[in-house]
């Protein structure tokens, strides 16, 4: 029975029927289908479920198979916790956006083909875009456009892909795909700019910050995940991703380094930790996907805890930017712990969920002898020890007293981030199930003598640099300011380019306005000149000597007649 | 900023909170420190003392993973300073199609002093 519903319509028809339910039973929807899709996802049998006819084509609408169950399973958890994160929200938009986002997120991994797929795309991109507007500011206004109009042309561009790929194969199935063809090209850009590819990346920067506490949580989870699974189905193996995996680690860790909104920080972080997973899509071994999914699964979770508690301090102060913040500890103990968790988590560090995730796609590099790249995952994950392990808790709870004194996180943001905490460490002590859970059987032990110790000479050496510089004086401060990245392009040159342009295009076409009025006027002058009442030819007027000349004729006339 | 009274009533603090409170004492944040340099020594001596078992040749030089996390996160810091140079703006400068220099609005928070 519950395999002829697909568990994307739950979603939807608890967001239909959301506004017009009490509170307390909305609360309690809210909640609850997540956690039935999570079962029913967690239960269902493999294969191709259901069939939908549409136009002549044949829709899947539900393929089960291991790489779409864990994805379907963690974003009903992270629907679950963001959702219970969100338990004091009483903005029915916000409500039913997080109900739609999360069912069209999971309606797109259980997708079989490329229509099916662009739909649920869409609806992301759609639904999502609520939970910026939701801050109801005018530069949230603006965030959102810049931010819709991006995710939206990602759908467009896979809806081209998707058409071209029809009339290239006679099929819409979303199965692997070789990079070749102009369809499959579509198709991989659409599904890069919404994995934040180097330069197609700023709306991710850009847009995560502007959203409310809650929809920054829940817009955490699920949009570039579904890039990661989508690219993870149709480009495992393509090798160029290792190379765009790996710039995708390195640069944002620079930027997380000076920018001053912590939940940047943590949107940079996040482009950062794609960077891994695409590595893994890359080199495409059972190994390197497994690693993918997994860390893709951890992920979520420590993300989503990360943001949980910078959003928690935001709550409580009103500013989540590390210049008006620190010393925190003293009164929000619990949120700093659990930041704490998200921030070992994120680390790598030993007996937390990173730990066991991040070295499958190492090991998986060393492995196919991708040896650069493996030296820049490496550094790149000191680097996110940096920036998000130790700046964001350090400058929001330690560092130099702000003053604040806020109350501690209400209880059920207290709840959500001690589950995910809580799930963030079983993983890491414990990460059978999860292994369990991959496309491909994991043979892989994570606590190895070596493994632990360097790891741990890893992250305190870096640990040590993060002492010895701020000490020294050299860590650069926590600074008002924003930092340029490529939205500079279309937020500011861009736009002056079309001014320039525009004034020029301007300026042309009234010259040629000039120039044409100027010649009509001098012609009009000139005749005006010559025939004009004092002009030349009419000194002698002509009727005059019209008159005269008729008068000859006449005469002329009479002459001839009386000689004839 | 605020304005602190100059002796601060700790002891309404929450219990956990106050159980940190070492933290903001100049002495035990240098013992920290020295704690954290003698961690070190520990990890990169211990290198020395096990069986490894790595793939690469850089692996097998010792404390090869502790001076790779030093320096390069040295130099992560050092490049992202001086990036600062380059792309460094107002908070104002996207302003008004930015939410930096905007301030959240207050009727979508719940800011409560731990004590109020």
């Amino acid at each position: 029975m519950a395999e002829m519903i697909p568990v994307a319509f739950l979603f939807f028809a608890a967001a239909l029927v959301l506004p017009a339910l009490p509170m307390l039973v909305r609360s309690i929807l809210l909640l609850g289908v997540p956690v039935l899709s999570g079962l029913i996802a967690w239960s269902l049998p493999e294969g191709m479920l259901l069939q939908v006819s549409f136009f002549g084509l044949e829709l899947e609408l539900m393929r089960v198979d291991p790489l779409s169950r864990i994805f379907a399973v963690i974003f009903s958890l992270a629907a679950f916790l963001g959702n219970l994160y969100a338990w004091h929200v009483r903005d029915t938009v916000q409500q039913a956006a997080a109900l739609i986002y999360a069912g069209s997120a999971i309606g797109a991994v259980f997708a079989g083909d490329l229509i099916t797929l662009f739909f649920y795309w869409e609806g992301t991109a759609i639904a999502s875009v609520f939970l910026i507007w939701a801050r109801r500011t005018e530069g949230a206004y603006h965030t959102g456009m810049r931010y819709l109009v991006i995710q939206i042309g990602s759908g467009v561009l896979l809806l081209v892909g998707a058409v071209l790929w029809h009339a290239e194969t006679g099929t819409i199935a979303f199965d692997r795909m070789t990079l070749g063809s102009p369809a499959t090209y579509f198709i991989f850009l659409s599904f890069g700019i919404k994995c934040a590819f180097p330069l197609l990346h700023n709306w991710l920067q850009d847009s995560y910050p502007a959203a409310t506490v809650t929809g920054t949580v829940i817009l955490s989870a699920f949009t570039t995940k579904l890039a990661v699974y989508a690219l993870a189905r149709g480009f495992a193996g393509t090798e160029i991703l290792v190379y765009i995996g790996a710039a995708m680690t390195l640069f944002p860790i620079f930027y997380a380094v000076i920018e001053n909104d912590l939940r940047r920080v943590l949107a940079y972080s996040l482009n950062n930790q794609l960077g891994f997973m695409v590595v893994g899509i890359g080199i495409g071994t059972e190994l390197a996907l497994n690693g993918t999914a997994a860390h893709a699964f951890a992920h979520i979770l420590y993300k989503a805890l990360l943001f949980m508690s910078v959003g928690a301090v935001l709550f409580r102060t009103g500013t989540a930017k590390g210049s008006e913040l620190g010393g925190l500890y003293k009164t929000m103990p619990l949120t700093m712990i659990f930041c704490v968790v998200g921030a070992a988590s994120i680390s790598a560090f030993p007996l937390f969920s990173g730990f066991v995730t991040k070295s499958l796609i190492l090991s998986a590099s060393v492995k196919e002898h991708y040896n650069i790249i493996w030296a820049i995952l490496l550094f790149a994950s000191a680097g996110v020890f940096h920036h998000s392990g130790i700046k964001i808790p350090y400058f929001t709870f330690f560092a130099h007293d702000s003053g604040l004194r806020p109350k501690e996180a209400p209880t059920h943001m207290l709840l959500a981030m001690g589950i995910t905490a809580f799930l963030c460490i079983a993983i890491g002590v414990y990460p059978a199930p999860l292994y369990a859970l991959l496309p491909y059987e994991v043979q892989y032990e994570s606590y190895t003598t070596t493994h632990v110790i360097t790891q741990l000479q890893l992250l305190f050496f870096s640990a040590l640099a993060f002492t010895v510089l701020m000490r020294t004086g050299i860590y650069p401060p926590e600074l008002k300011s924003v930092n340029l990245d490529s939205d500079w392009t279309y937020r500011k040159a861009a736009p002056s380019v079309i001014r320039v342009l525009a004034a020029f295009v301007a300026h042309v076409y009234d010259s040629i306005l000039t120039f044409l009025s100027n010649r009509i006027n001098n012609t009009i002058r000139r005749l005006h000149r010559s025939h004009g009442p004092e002009g030349r030819m009419a000194r002698n007027w002509p009727t005059g000597s019209m008159v005269l000349s008729i008068a000859l004729l006449l005469g002329a006339t009479l002459l001839v007649n009386f000689a004839g | 900023m605020s304005d602190k009274p100059k002796k601060e009533d700790t002891g309404k603090f929450p219990v956990l909170g106050q159980m940190f409170l070492w933290a903001d004492n100049p002495k035990s944040v240098n013992k920290l420190v020295y704690g954290l340099y003698a961690l070190c020594t520990l990890l990169f001596l211990a290198d020395f003392f096990y069986d490894k078992h790595v793939y690469l040749v850089e692996e097998e030089v010792p404390g090869f993973y502790a001076l790779y996390g030093f320096f390069m996160c040295a130099l992560l810091v050092i490049c992202a300073k001086g990036m600062r140079l380059l792309l460094k703006r107002d908070e104002d400068y996207y302003a008004p199609d930015g939410v930096d220099s905007e301030d959240y609005p207050e009727d979508q928070l719940d800011k409560v002093k731990h004590d109020g």
